[in-house]
C-alpha cells in the first residue's frame, strides 16, 4: 500500500522532467474545430492573436508521467482529469518549455476500497521565461485488494 | 444572448446547451492531432472492443475543448482563466451528449464568473464534470 504522506514528503514539488515544445498550427485548428470552436483566434492561423486552446495546452505531456525514483503503483492507472490555468496566450510556432512536479498526492477511501490520486503539474514558459500557462494531470490509481 | 460584459450574467443562470459532434469523424483527428491516433481507442470501436473498452472513446481532453466552446459561444469575449474537468466515467464517440453550464458565482467588480459544467450521455448520466473561472468585460 502506498503510504501517501511519505510520497509526499519525498516527491512533492521536486521538478522531474523539462521538455521542449513548437506547437503546430494545423493540429491546434484540428482541436479547436473537433472541439467545437468558434473563436478565431483559436481556429484562424492568420488571426493576430491566434493561441492554442486549453484542451490543447492539456495535451501537452512531459517526457516522464512520474520522477524516475517514484515506486511501483500496484495497481491500476486512469486519467482521472485534467485542469488548465491560462495566464498568458501560449502562442504558436513559439519555443515552449515545460517544467513538471508532483504537485498534490492524496487519497480518497470508497465501498471499493482506496483510490490514490497523484496531480502532475506542468508549467509552460515562452523563450523569455514568461510563465503562460499551467497543465495538471490527476491520475488515478485504484489499489489491488489484499490477497 | 450573447453576454457581452459581466452586467449581462445572472447568479444561476445557465447557458444554452450544446451538442458537440462525438463521431468517429470528429474524434479520430482530434486523437491524431493530440498524438494519440495510434490504437483503436478513439477511432475505432471494433479495435477498442479488443482492449476490454466497451467501443471508441472520446477523449477526455476533447470533453474540455467541449466545455470551452460553449463557453466562448456563450461569450465570444469570454476569457477562460481557469478550467478543471474531473474524466468520471468513459464518454463513448457515436453517441449523444450534451453539455451544461450554470452561473455559480459572480464578482462584478473584478469581471469573474465561476461556471458548473457537466457532460451527460444520453441516458443522463454525468461522465465529466468540472468547474471554469471565467473573465468578462467590466464594462
Amino acid at each position: 500500500m502506498l503510504d501517501v504522506e511519505e510520497l509526499k514528503g519525498k516527491f512533492l514539488n521536486l521538478e522531474f522532467d523539462t521538455k521542449e515544445f513548437k506547437l503546430d498550427a494545423d493540429k491546434v485548428v484540428m482541436v479547436a474545430k473537433m472541439s467545437g470552436e468558434t473563436l478565431p483566434q483559436f481556429t484562424d492561423p492568420n488571426h493576430p492573436d491566434f493561441q492554442a486552446p486549453p484542451a490543447f495546452i492539456a495535451s501537452l505531456a512531459a517526457g516522464r508521467n512520474l520522477p524516475i525514483e517514484f515506486p511501483k503503483l500496484g495497481g491500476i492507472p486512469m486519467d482521472g482529469g485534467k485542469a488548465v490555468t491560462c495566464i498568458h496566450p501560449v502562442k504558436v510556432g513559439e519555443p515552449l518549455t515545460g517544467r513538471t512536479h508532483l504537485h498534490d498526492i492524496y487519497d480518497k477511501t470508497g465501498r471499493s476500497g482506496r483510490m490514490v490520486f497523484l496531480v502532475s503539474r506542468m508549467e509552460i514558459f515562452d523563450a523569455s521565461g514568461t510563465h503562460l500557462a499551467t497543465s495538471d494531470s490527476r491520475m488515478v490509481i485504484r489499489e489491488k485488494p489484499a490477497k | 444572448m450573447s453576454v457581452k460584459t459581466i452586467a449581462d450574467v445572472e447568479f444561476g443562470a445557465e447557458l444554452e446547451p450544446f451538442q458537440p459532434d462525438t463521431s468517429l469523424a470528429a474524434t479520430a483527428p482530434f486523437a491524431e492531432a493530440v498524438g494519440w491516433g495510434r490504437g483503436g481507442r478513439f477511432n475505432d470501436h471494433e479495435r477498442a472492443k479488443k482492449e476490454g473498452l466497451p467501443g471508441a472513446l472520446v477523449p477526455g481532453i476533447m470533453a474540455m475543448g467541449f466545455l470551452t466552446s460553449m463557453i466562448h459561444r456563450w461569450s465570444p469575449v469570454a476569457k477562460v482563466e481557469h478550467i478543471d474537468t474531473v474524466f468520471r466515467a468513459p464518454l463513448l464517440a457515436d453517441q449523444p451528449c450534451t453539455i451544461n453550464a450554470v452561473v455559480t458565482d459572480i464578482e462584478t467588480e473584478e469581471g469573474l464568473v465561476q461556471l458548473d459544467l457537466t457532460v451527460k450521455n444520453s441516458a443522463d448520466e454525468t461522465r465529466v464534470f468540472g468547474t471554469a473561472n471565467v473573465r468578462l468585460p467590466v464594462a
